[in-house]
């Protein structure tokens, strides 16, 4: 990553758009010389036209010869050339910079992001609020690369044009330039229309985005219970709102341009006219034909330059609302986060874990309601401890508490110190945690057991029992799993992501559920590798599933927010609910496949 | 819409394709697609004339007459007229885009309904929506931004060329060898533009596709300390858009210039051959300096439609790419439809068992599945389908609930053949669990009522109160008008809102799919008892894997193998 530590190093600061420019200097001077050439030089088009008209005039009227328009027509040639040229070198790195510009955007943002709490990501919004940010970013390059093409394009070349028309004849120049800031101030006008249809647009077509994935992707529940005719008609509804919504907005986006152009071409009547008595001797100034057709089409060119003007203000404008919403968001605080992360020296392992006299509620609960309360054992490296209970008991609940995630009472306290109260980092390092939810990632087998990281995949995979399938794979252990891994049964998600945990290995593993769609068979093999690897760690095994929990070193039975601890005999002969659990399990295992 | 009145039924297969849809909208806006002619043949027509009139009075000029006013009203005047026919187009053309969208949507809508359940159960949901939504996006572009302006810049072409042919001869016949050069230079690189567009967008896609999947696993990516590789693969992504953006910049830079420059080398050429002196190439490039200033304007006008010409053929060629995707879908084989729809209510023979299968033989495609299966469930009966994985008990809901015709024998409900019962009252005969839960988009209420109106709000409470989700719902800060979010319940209690959701209209027989997979065994026999407890008539047929989960009667199932 050259390029960022580059933009770190100097004094770039992200919340400053004019960082951005200024980073860019070598790539915006670049387009400012080509961008003042092209647009000065397109002076020479009319200009020659004009000089090409009179002068077959005078050939035709036997004053001018043959060579005379040769060096004419040859001059015209060149010049546009030089100017077309310059125009291909500004545009190539106007271009340029907009993508640079967005590409360090989206890096600030998402190097913030990334570091972003869970909570403050799904309970505050911030996800939305970033995820949206990032669009904006498009926007706001985008306007600024417009901006920058504009400052020569419009700006440079309609003064440009202006003062030929003013040399040329100052009355008419004034009279004729009434017209194109009567446009631009209808456009003005009309932008608010514009911008209020286009977000109901976008909205409508949201709505029926939403409409159509829902339809997809529940039409079996929809047939099933005898829906598809209602919802056929809810969407139908949707899809004329979305039509109305439609036309309105693209109507004003389509229909008013030509018009604009219209209302800014009125100069010409007053032009031809004017011009007309210029040519004849009796008007303000005394013209050749040439001057007539240059002036002319400086005009016309003029008008449709101006015509683009409003757009130009139109993408500065987004462009400002877009950065005024990223703005915040810009703080580069990424990499020296991660430099400290790196010198520091973390705890790594684990001898005794302590948790005394636990309880959880979430924050904002009425009554300020526990999950559970008064949880109290030890554990040591080498142990496994399942937790189980019935449905919604607070077994992951209590899984996660160890996350730190919200604030517990009680302690947890890890060889003496407690767990809330060491930095992130340090707890990362400490905790490892797999919940119900395998969160894979779209990208191969191996980058996600990996993650970057170098081990070997084989014995991981292994280890949970997802080699032969691996191996049948088409591309094996390369084989893309599909977005959040979709394209993998239930079943072997879960031995992915428990083989990406073992990779990571932490002193203390919370697995959620993990064996819940594996077969009793493959269930027993993994829990017997995961045994025979976890001479340092403790782990934590939560389930519904009770086959594996004879051979658990102490069990955590969980009910109605209180816990019974023990060994699964103690447990077995003390809590009544918890054997015949068991044994209706036991019981029915035979009948499993 | 109109379009979805019998009479479509009647007509012949085709005309349900995206064709027939656009020739059959086309003529039920008669007036709007009349429009839609005059504006386009109006503005091309009306876009000739300027030019001509500037030459005269530039001539005028030359000559050293006097200028009429009218002349110049008229010459301004065609330009506005231009202008405003321009403007009609656009807002007849967007119109009627919008209805030829809205007719394909509506048909795509109503195949789905026909499409048999094991085509549904093939159709992934996102492909479904890029049906939906981007292919027939492409249709509306077809009219907004294809065909008629396709039309409409191949006759600017033809008239700009005509007029020229009469004004200048020699010219015509440069252009004429020049605009097929000029337009395969087009097409070469805007077809290496799409391609590098393509490659970023799908670059794009990844990038923006890492945002939501970094949210969403973010619990992963803080415990495993992968932030920085995270970055490191974002950064990876825009990268690579970053590569195939450039070379779309490329293509676009150096178009333009190109075009220029060689418009300005055919209007140097003109000149000099009209200044040529040579009478022989006179009579083919001789002009008056009127006429130089009309054909410098003609010329102008004739090198933008090429370039559009371009544009459009490419919006043409992935209009049919999407129009061949949605025949596609519309082709798709639709379910039987059964000559008649019962009514279990009123064509119910009394006595019957309410479930009933006879003989009953189904298999997917080779791989038979069920053979020769019979049982039946009388009214109020409690009953468990019992057999390995694999066995088709999941299958025989499935003919349960009319989703497959059995082969052979019959699968009835109260007497009826399942796939003949009517849509209508589907809910209250039957309420399906299925294995997880499919969230709809709308609040606790609308998970239960499927948005179906009929069900009271109390008829709501009640289902929920049964299942023991009551308490939970009303605790949450809107009640039953919360909005839902996968985070909102646990799994247990999804579980328990789709039992709620199948109970809401008070069927007769429920359904319940391997409801344990997500229970346990005491959460599971509290709910079966509190279903049991309330309705007495209500007849429960459930598929367990476990023992324990089985309440009333067995019924075993054979795998056929």
């Amino acid at each position: 990553m050259k390029k960022k530590e580059n933009f770190n190093a100097g004094n770039f600061k992200a919340d400053r758009i004019g960082s951005y420019f200024k980073a860019e200097w070598g790539v915006l001077a670049a387009v400012t010389i080509s961008g003042l050439i092209y647009n000065l030089g397109l002076l020479a088009g009319p200009w020659f036209e004009g000089l090409m008209t009179g002068c077959l005039v005078d050939i035709l009227g036997g004053r001018k010869g043959f060579y005379d328009m040769l060096t004419l027509v040859l001059a015209y040639v060149i010049a546009t050339g030089i100017v077309q040229a310059s125009r291909y070198i500004k545009r190539f790195y106007v271009r340029r910079f907009a993508n640079n510009v967005n590409r360090r955007m989206k890096q600030v943002l998402y190097g913030s992001l990334v570091r972003k709490s869970r909570q403050e990501i799904n309970e505050e919004g911030v996800g939305n609020v970033m995820t949206k940010a990032i669009l904006d970013v498009d926007d706001c390059a985008e306007g600024m690369r417009k901006f920058t093409t504009e400052v020569f394009d419009t700006g440079v070349a309609l003064l440009a044009y202006m003062g030929m028309l003013l040399w040329y004849d100052w009355r008419l120049a004034i009279i004729s330039l009434l017209f194109p800031p009567v446009s631009y101030v209808a456009a003005e006008k009309m932008k608010v229309v514009v911008q209020r249809t286009g977000v109901a647009y976008k909205k409508q077509s949201g709505v029926l985005s939403d409409a159509t994935l829902d339809r997809a992707s529940n039409a079996i529940t929809y047939r099933v219970f005898g829906c598809e005719e209602e919802r056929r008609e809810d969407y139908e509804n949707k899809l004329s709102a979305y039509e109305k919504a439609a036309v309105k907005a693209n109507i004003w986006n389509t229909m008013m341009t030509p018009l604009y152009r219209v209302i800014s071409m009125v100069g010409v009547i007053f032009i031809i006219y004017f011009g007309g008595k210029n040519v004849l001797g009796d008007g303000w100034k005394l013209w050749d034909i040439a001057a007539f057709t240059t002036f002319l089409s400086c005009f016309t060119k003029l008008s449709v330059k101006s015509s683009k003007a409003a757009k130009l203000f139109n993408a500065v404008h987004k462009a400002q609302v877009s950065w005024k919403r990223i703005k915040p968001l810009m703080k580069s605080e990424s990499t020296e986060a991660d430099r400290e992360a790196d010198n520091g020296t973390r705890i790594n392992r684990v001898g005794e874990l302590e948790v005394d006299n636990l309880g959880f509620g979430y924050p904002n609960v009425p009554d300020n309601e526990k999950i559970f309360e008064g949880i109290s054992f030890k554990a040591e490296k080498g142990q496994i401890i399942g937790v189980t209970g019935p449905v919604a008991c607070g077994k992951s609940t209590l899984g996660k508490t160890f996350l730190c995630e919200y604030p517990y009472d009680g302690s947890i306290r890890v060889d003496g110190r407690e767990l809330a109260q060491l930095d992130a980092k340090d707890r990362a390092g400490l905790v490892g945690y797999l919940g119900h939810d395998t969160e894979l990632f779209a990208d191969t087998i191996r980058n996600n057991i990996l993650l970057g990281d170098n081990s070997d995949v084989d014995v991981l995979l292994r280890e949970v029992c997802f080699d032969g399938e691996v191996a049948d794979m088409e591309n094996g252990a390369d084989t893309m799993v599909g977005t959040g891994g979709v394209r993998l049964s239930g079943g072997q998600a879960q031995r992915l992501a428990l083989a990406r945990t073992i990779c990571h290995k932490k002193p203390i593993m919370v697995l959620d559920d993990p064996f819940s769609a594996l077969d009793k068979n493959t269930e027993k093999q993994v829990y017997d590798n995961l045994r025979s690897r976890s001479g340092e760690t403790i782990v934590f095994l939560i389930s519904h599933r009770l086959y594996m929990f004879p051979n658990m070193d102490k069990v955590i039975w969980l009910e109605k927010g209180r816990a019974e601890i023990g060994t699964h005999a103690e447990l077995m002969s003390r809590v009544p609910e918890y054997a015949r659990l068991y044994n209706d399990q036991k019981g029915g295992s035979a009948d499993e496949a | 819409m109109k379009l979805n009145t019998n009479e479509n039924k009647n007509e012949n297969k085709k005309s349900g394709y995206v064709g027939g849809i656009i020739l059959h909208t086309a003529a039920g806006y008669g007036f709007l697609s009349a429009g839609i002619v005059i504006a386009v043949v109006g503005a091309v027509v009306l876009a000739l004339l300027p030019p001509l009139i500037l030459g005269d009075i530039v001539d005028m000029l030359t000559t050293g007459k006097n200028l009429p006013l009218h002349m110049v009203i008229l010459y301004f005047a065609m330009l506005a007229l231009t202008g405003i026919m321009e403007s009609a187009r656009e807002r007849l053309l967007t119109v009627f885009g919008q209805k030829i969208t809205h007719a394909v949507r509506s048909r795509l809508m109503e195949k789905l309904i026909k499409l048999p359940a094991d085509e549904l159960n093939h159709q992934e949901p996102g492909n479904l929506v890029s049906r939906f939504v981007g292919d027939v996006d492409t249709v509306e572009n077809l009219f907004t931004s294809g065909i008629i302006s396709m039309f409409a810049d191949a006759c600017k072409i033809i008239s700009i060329l005509v007029v020229i042919w009469v004004k200048n001869m020699g010219l015509a016949m440069v252009l004429l060898l020049l605009l097929p050069v000029l337009f395969l230079f087009t097409r070469y690189v805007q077809k290496n533009m799409l391609a590098s567009q393509l490659e970023n967008r799908k670059a794009v896609g990844r990038a923006s596709g890492h945002v939501p999947e970094t949210l969403h696993n973010i619990r992963t990516i803080h415990c495993l300390m992968k932030e920085r590789y995270m970055e490191e693969k974002y950064d990876g992504y825009i990268g690579q858009s970053y590569r195939a953006m450039e070379k779309t910049n490329f293509y676009d830079a150096i178009y333009s210039p190109v075009i220029l420059i060689l418009n300005a080398v055919v209007v140097a050429v003109v000149m000099l051959l009209s200044a040529s002196g040579n009478t022989s190439v006179l009579t083919f490039f001789g002009m008056s300096a009127g006429t130089a200033v009309a054909v410098i304007n003609y010329i102008s006008e004739i090198f933008s439609p090429v370039e559009s010409l371009g544009m459009e053929i490419q919006t043409i060629q992935s209009a049919l790419a999407g129009i061949k995707r949605i025949n596609e879908f519309l082709a798709l084989p639709e379910k039987k439809e059964t000559e008649r729809a019962y009514s279990a209510g009123t064509d119910r023979k009394n006595n019957l068992p309410v479930v009933e299968l006879k003989d009953v033989t189904f298999g997917y495609d080779e791989h038979v599945v069920l053979d020769n299966v019979s049982f039946a469930v009388n009214k109020g009966e409690q009953a468990t389908l019992s057999g390995r994985t694999g066995a088709g008990k999941s299958t025989i809901f499935k003919l349960l609930l009319g989703l497959y015709e059995p082969q052979g024998g019959s699968v009835l409900i109260n007497g009826i053949p399942s796939v003949s019962i009517r849509n209508g009252e589907r809910r209250h005969l039957f309420g399906y669990v299925e294995q997880s839960f499919h969230m709809v988009p709308g609040t606790v209420k609308d998970q239960i009522t499927l948005f179906d109106e009929s069900i009271s709000d109390d008829e709501v409470r009640a289902a929920a109160a049964l299942t023991g989700l009551d308490e939970t719902i009303m605790k949450l800060e809107n009640g039953y008008d919360t909005m839902c979010t996968p985070e909102l319940f646990s799994q247990g209690q999804w579980q328990l809102l789709s039992i709620a959701r199948a109970a809401a209209a008070e069927p007769e027989l429920l359904l319940l799919d391997e409801i344990t997979a997500n229970l346990d065994a005491e959460t599971e026999k509290t709910v079966l008892q509190a279903l049991k407890r309330v309705s007495k008539d209500r007849t429960v047929l459930s598929i367990s894997h476990r023992t324990m989960a089985e309440t009333g009667r067995i019924i075993p199932i054979q795998s056929n193998k």
